[in-house]
């Protein structure tokens, strides 16, 4: 009975981009996984020799949905290259215009990305799978249709403040090309009165300021109780009746760079969250591994890293994407990831033996949408028009700099040493990397690799639904992975 | 063969829109397609008795912003009838099923519509390493790619990616990154390039091919006229600024608080068509230049090489005078060229005016706004 198949689950839909997972199954149970990111493109390497400016314009292009993200990135590492602050009303801009496209993102992949799953025949006869189907079946559910409608709403932000999304444009070293006027701070703020009435009515069917406020299981679930939860409580009826809180645990080492930098310092905490507490990231122990990747060189940290593909894709390496670890460890990053950093009580209740699982990751993402609307209502009311959103800055001829941001998947960083006047080395590490990444040089197995383990695999399946649920959880954005 | 395709009309009937919703929608249609509305009647009639184009949407080397433009166009209906319309068939971002289901509903969908369907492209193939630097169900891209071309009777390039090559094919393309072209050379191949593209342009291209079966009218390098065919230069709001010889030096300058002309700060305006000063992104709100940065010029071949962006585009002649935007500033500051200077900014405004008075007829149709 113990016998080992193997499967290749793959390709995914419904992710961003390409991704591959190879199953070993002993038992009905998942034994072992690797994930491969079918996908290389060489941004590491188109990017050495140009203008150093010009990885504003070039890394948006990584991906398409955390474009800001990318371009938040470039432009911290060449600011700090420099030395350059950008002026209060300019950092609140950027975190406006960061923060839009990160909840934007988080809506894609609650109502497109994840929800479907569950509409499949798989599950009729499930006492919420006729209410699932009604609101998501790919492309025609009404809750699809809504949060698709809410989200283009809520982006008309990015057209105001940064001219168009997605691959935005206005931001710079020095601050945001655009000075919002009085006109734009009432359109945002009436965009974001929107957006608030979308969430309230139709994802929480309750104040943001209450979904915020939970403080345990025991307040979710008075909360849940005490009224229809809108496609929030479908989830946690789904949840409970799947146990998806038992359903891919991941490492329990957790990271958050910090998001959104204000003056007033950041939102959501930096730092690394292990053995029950939040602790100092340290960032000069980040390295890339890559023994199992199909790259050539040695373990580096992204200032000394270099990226050459391997032609031969030589065994035993299995994936485009490079293995990072923090102090030779694995670490999840995500929406969940910075609500554990930073110290939310409901997010560190939904931990599992101090580990993430399928309900937490997901909950923790929901969280964080009520969280992130309320800030965006604050920083709108905060826009100073007619202030300076620009320091002055100059070209970058010699010097380095990292670019630390948190996109809507997790922590995300540019290092880029720059030589008289030119790229000399540029890497980057996404979110999805840290998440999706392969065995490193100890063998050990990459944040998702570990979170199937154990997975249940049925008769018959070819892709099975819990790898997908699980890898789903996740968010991935392969073609970040690997750039 | 056809007679089992069912019409727009039925799918669209099926999928719960209204027949008021429907000629509103074909309304819409002629009017973003500037046809006016005397041919809204004719697509209603192509609608209700021609059956449908199935589409093939595939995913090569890409980072998935067409799709994410395409998601958000702007009319809600317009939107929902063109998903409902391509979603029957194959996509893989936005489909349903996964794994080996996906690649069996692509092949039957070939196999149902061999020779109907379009086959929409968005990122392109690296020819690089036999193709496998870009994978999907285990073999190259390039393959499933040309096996989905091969029974297509026309194919859509979304994108800078698929057009031209994009950002994965700047120097030194890696992976050889290459257009969708330059790969399939014995179909019809019309190109909708931009970085991404505009979603009302997507939306409107496709619609046009959906509604009328046949290609829109394209330019030399295979962009359809109807959005490609004007300079962003031609139409763009801070037009009389450069006309006028007044150009943002610095980001924080009190020019770009005046919102001056971008070109000296590295706007490729001059040399990008594109629709953007017109048709605007993210629902009509704003378009690059509209934020204080100037256009990248993503809608032509080969952008990424021709940096550094944020360089001046060298010597960009204005309406026949034999100066450029330096000397040109200094003789309109000392009066002389004044009057060339006004002559263009006057006809600049008209036309914005002109296209105002378009953009409020068409919402007011919309009833949005």
């Amino acid at each position: 009975m113990s016998e080992t198949t193997r499967l290749i689950a793959g390709p995914f839909n419904r992710v961003e981009g390409d991704l591959e997972i190879t199953l070993d199954i002993t038992d009905g149970r998942v034994r072992e996984a690797r994930a491969n990111s079918p996908l290389f493109r060489g941004f590491e390497m188109i990017l050495v020799g140009k203008t150093p400016l010009d990885a504003l314009t070039l890394t948006p292009r990584i991906c398409g949905i955390c474009s800001v993200s990318q371009s938040m990135a470039a432009a911290r590492a060449i600011a700090q290259a420099i030395g350059v602050t950008p002026p209060a009303p300019g950092q609140l801009v950027a975190a406006l215009i960061h923060a839009v496209e990160n909840l934007a993102d988080h809506l894609t992949h609650f109502h497109l990305f994840f929800m479907p799953d569950f509409t499949r025949p798989a599950y009729a006869g499930r006492p919420w799978h006729d209410r699932m189907v009604t609101r998501f079946t790919a492309a025609e559910g009404s809750a699809i249709r809504s949060a698709t409608r809410a989200r283009a709403d809520l982006l008309h932000i990015m057209g105001q403040l940064a001219g168009k999304w997605p691959h935005t444009l206005s931001l710079q070293p020095g601050g945001v090309t655009k000075a919002p006027d009085a006109r734009d701070k009432v359109r945002i703020l009436a965009t974001l009165k929107a957006c608030r009435r979308f969430l309230e009515s139709d994802l929480f069917a309750a104040p943001l300021e209450e979904v915020a406020a939970l403080d345990g299981e025991d307040a979710l679930d008075r909360w849940r109780r005490a009224a229809p939860r809108g496609d929030t409580g479908l989830f946690l009826d789904v949840a409970e009746d799947l146990e998806l809180d038992r359903m891919g645990a991941g490492p329990p080492r957790f990271l958050s760079v910090g998001a959104y930098e204000t003056p007033a310092g950041f939102l959501f905490a930096r730092g690394l969250f292990k053995d029950g507490a939040t602790g100092p990231v340290p960032l000069e122990r980040v390295e890339e591994h890559l023994a199992h990747s199909w790259m050539t060189g040695a373990t580096a940290h992204p200032f000394a890293g270099v990226t050459q593909p391997d032609p031969d894709m030589a065994d035993p390496a299995y994936s485009w994407c490079k293995a990072p670890r923090l102090a030779g460890e694995t670490v999840e990053v995500g929406a969940f990831a910075r609500q554990v950093v930073d110290n939310h009580p409901l997010a560190r209740a939904l931990l599992r033996d101090g580990a993430a699982n399928v309900r937490a990751r997901v909950l923790g993402r929901l969280l964080e949408v009520a969280r992130t609307a309320l800030a965006l209502e604050a920083w709108a009311a905060a826009l100073s028009p007619g202030a300076s959103h620009m320091a002055r800055s100059h070209a970058l001829e010699t010097g380095r700099g990292a670019g630390l941001v948190e996109a809507a998947r997790g922590s995300l960083g540019h290092w880029l040493v720059a030589r008289d006047g030119k790229i000399k080395s540029y890497q980057i590490i996404a979110p999805t990397t840290w998440n999706f990444s392969p065995r490193d040089s100890q063998g050990l197995p990459g944040p998702v690799e570990q979170a199937l383990e154990g997975a249940l695999v049925k008769p018959g399946e070819t892709t099975p639904l819990s790898v997908q649920h699980i890898v789903r959880s996740f968010d991935p954005c392969m073609v970040c992975t690997v750039h | 063969m056809s007679q089992s395709i069912e019409t727009f009309y039925e799918v669209m009937r099926r999928q719960g829109i209204t027949r008021r919703s429907f000629l509103k929608f074909c309304s819409l249609t002629a009017a973003a397609l500037g046809l006016g509305p005397a041919f809204a009647p004719k697509i209603a009639n192509a609608m209700e008795t021609k059956p449908r184009t199935p589409v093939i949407w595939v995913h090569g080397l890409e980072c998935t912003c067409c799709s994410e433009s395409f998601i958000r166009s702007a009319h809600p209906l317009v939107k929902d009838v063109v998903l409902s319309m391509i979603s029957l068939d194959y996509d893989d971002t936005l489909m349903a099923s996964a794994g080996h289901q996906a690649e069996a509903a692509l092949q039957e969908t070939i196999e149902k519509y061999k020779g109907n369907y379009i086959l929409a492209v968005e990122g392109n193939p690296p020819l690089n390493e036999d193709g496998m630097y870009c994978i999907i169900g285990g073999k190259p891209f390039v393959e499933q790619l040309r096996h989905a071309a091969k029974d297509a009777k026309a194919i859509i390039s979304w994108g800078a990616c698929a057009s031209y090559g994009c950002v994965q094919a700047a120097k030194p393309n890696p992976t050889r990154a290459t257009p969708v072209h330059k790969v399939i050379t014995d179909k019809p191949i019309i190109k909708v390039p931009g970085c991404p593209p505009i979603a009302e342009v997507m939306t409107g291209v496709i619609t046009y091919m959906l509604t009328f079966d046949r290609m829109p009218e394209l330019d030399r390098q295979g962009r359809p006229k109807m959005f490609y065919g004007q300079r962003i230069h031609d139409k763009c709001y801070r037009r009389p600024h450069f006309d006028a010889g007044q150009f943002v030096e610095n980001w924080d300058d009190d020019a770009a608080r005046r919102g001056e002309c971008l070109y000296k700060m590295g706007c490729k305006g001059p040399t990008t068509y594109n629709a953007c000063s017109t048709v605007r992104w993210n629902e009509g709100v704003s378009f690059p230049i509209q934020s204080g940065h100037g256009c990248i010029g993503c809608s032509e071949d080969g952008f990424w090489d021709n940096g550094p962006f944020y360089d001046r585009l060298a010597q960009v002649k204005q309406f026949g005078v034999e100066e450029n935007a330096d000397t040109l500033g200094r003789a309109a500051a000392a009066g002389v060229g004044g009057a060339i200077a006004v002559h263009a900014a006057v006809s600049a405004l008209k036309r914005a005016q002109h296209k105002n008075e378009i953009k409020k007829g068409s919402s007011m149709s919309q009833g949005e706004e």
